[in-house]
């Protein structure tokens, strides 16, 4: 059975994972059976590509047995259900540069599951974490050069025609400017960086002033 | 299609092991940073403090139901939650418990007077037990502030001596939590330490055009809040440029230097003494309070 579902529940669309180590919770999400495999529900709320999977986003940005770069992992919420995505064939690196934070996410995520790779580091510096070259870089990371960060993260690491996904935060990168301005102007970049931009999806209503671009490396670059 | 660095399955492992023990190390490293227990130490007086505000508030309030004219002699909300809890209702009140307490002797006539006519209802042993908690708590609360601001005070000046001179321990140790420690504290520069805490007001400078603040925490430095409102600006832009300079000593030399505070002295003399008249106020400012000459910065695609 696939490791992605998508069902209706409480007149809702919701995704569930397939659960990589069966009986865990990372956080409070629920536990369901389906099809005689253990499934997380993955809240689009708290998860920033779960949202863009409901409003869109094909499930074969993160494929089974997928190598994922993760910058901004955070607690590992959202990096638990890349986890559970990729399978055991897959990798997930999650690089987080805050301690506070970090500390969840290896205890809860990077510790539980042997398929993700924790760092606690900076994103500006790539060699830090170079253990792969990469099928998917995801980026969310609140910083106003963002997007200069994740290219740089994909020419360093990403395979050629890789995946980029990048959560555009707009009021990190200018609270004044229209977030609309700025999705269209971080696509610019993406694209003058040898990216053919896929998609860009807004998150609302499930998170605001948010985007996610879906782009592919350019196989010659 | 194994691409060059990806590890074999086996050594998959081994490298996650290995980059586990690495971030558990960094991570234990970043907790023990001195600074980081200092952000925790100020936050926890502040809370202190607001606890120590509403409990002493409440026993006050519910014990004035009994004894209000306490409340009006005792002004000083903690030494009024001390003779709650210590004494109790107005019954006891007796020129023996009330010595010791620092009070003047005109001032315990007052008080046994005040028992004898005092407009107060009746107590319940019920209520009364519940009210000398609350106060004993609150006498407790002030214990741990005062023990806490000591601790503020003292690690300060052996993590950051400099910004302490400069700012003030406790200022200091707010300036200090809102950057996220010394390092980042040390990297800021002078304006954004000029307006740190005041970030609803900048955001809506941004936003609208409106005037811009002058001060966030640095507004309780007695260097600002004690100067007349036309100095203020120009007392909290040389105290921040002075922070800035002493955070990256701290930070980066480790070591005191008197200079920066002796620095600025000589410029808060020379502003107090050059801006010593509140300046002419011009006709047309009352109506626009936005600067001329400078038109409000406006995204062309704002929304609203």
């Amino acid at each position: 059975m696939s490791r992605l579902l998508k069902e209706e529940r409480l007149g809702r669309k919701a995704l569930l994972t397939r659960n990589l180590v069966p009986g865990k919770r990372v956080y409070n999400e629920d536990l369901l059976q389906r099809g005689g495999a253990e499934y997380r529900t993955w809240d689009p709320f708290r998860s920033k590509l779960a949202a863009a999977m409901i409003k869109g986003l094909p499930d074969s940005a993160v494929g089974e047995g997928a190598k994922v770069l993760y910058l901004g992992a955070s607690t590992g919420t959202t990096v638990s259900h890349v986890s559970d995505l990729v399978g055991p064939g897959g990798l997930v690196v999650g690089v987080e540069f805050s301690p506070r934070v970090a500390r969840e996410f290896i205890e809860k995520v990077a510790r539980e599951r042997g398929n993700v790779i924790p760092f606690v580091a900076d994103a500006r510096d790539p060699s830090k974490y170079s253990v792969a070259k990469f099928d998917v870089v995801y980026c969310d990371i609140a910083q106003p050069d963002q997007t200069e960060i994740a290219l740089a993260n994909c020419a360093a690491l990403l395979k050629p025609g890789g995946t980029l996904l990048l959560v555009v935060k707009a009021r990190s990168i200018d609270v004044l400017k229209d977030p609309e301005r700025v999705f269209i102007e971080e696509e610019k970049k993406l694209r003058a960086g040898g990216f053919d931009v896929k998609s860009v999806t807004e998150l609302s209503p499930f998170e605001k002033d948010h985007a996610l671009i879906h782009a592919v490396m350019d196989s010659e670059g | 299609m194994s691409g060059e660095g990806i590890p074999e399955n086996q050594d998959v492992e081994a490298l996650r092991q290995k980059s586990i023990a690495a971030a558990e190390e960094a991570i234990r490293q970043a907790s023990s940073r001195p600074d980081l227990h200092l952000v925790q130490a100020i936050q926890a007086l502040d809370d202190t403090d607001k606890y120590l505000n509403i409990t002493a508030t409440r026993a006050s309030e519910w014990y004035g139901l009994h004894f209000p004219e306490l409340a009006q002699m005792v002004q000083d909300n903690v030494v009024l939650c001390k003779m709650i809890s210590e004494i109790g209702g107005r019954g006891a009140y007796s020129l023996e418990a009330l010595a010791g307490r620092g009070f003047t002797d005109k001032k315990v006539e007052a008080i046994m007077e005040a028992k004898e006519r005092s407009k107060g209802g009746e107590i319940s042993d019920g209520d009364i037990t519940k009210v000398k908690s609350l106060a004993s708590l609150a006498v407790q609360l002030s214990a741990l502030r005062g023990g806490l601001n000591d601790y503020v005070e003292a690690q300060m000046k052996r993590v950051a001596p400099n910004v302490s001179e400069v700012a003030g321990a406790t200022i200091g140790a707010r300036l200090m939590a809102k950057a996220g420690g010394l390092d980042r504290l040390a990297v800021l520069p002078a304006s954004t330490i000029q307006i740190l805490g005041a970030e609803k007001a900048l955001f809506r400078s941004l936003r609208t055009g409106a005037r811009p603040p002058k001060h966030g925490i640095l507004f309780q430095h007695q260097a600002v809040h004690a100067a007349p409102k036309w100095q203020r600006g120009k007392i909290a832009r040389t105290l921040a440029n002075k922070i800035a300079i002493a955070a990256r000593v701290d930070y980066y030399r480790g070591s005191e230097d008197p200079t920066i505070k002796a620095g600025l002295d000589k410029r808060l003399e020379g502003i107090k003494e050059r801006y010593k008249e509140p300046p002419q106020r011009r006709p047309e400012q009352r109506d626009r309070p936005r600067r001329e000459g400078r038109p409000p910065r406006r995204d062309k695609f704002r929304r609203r």
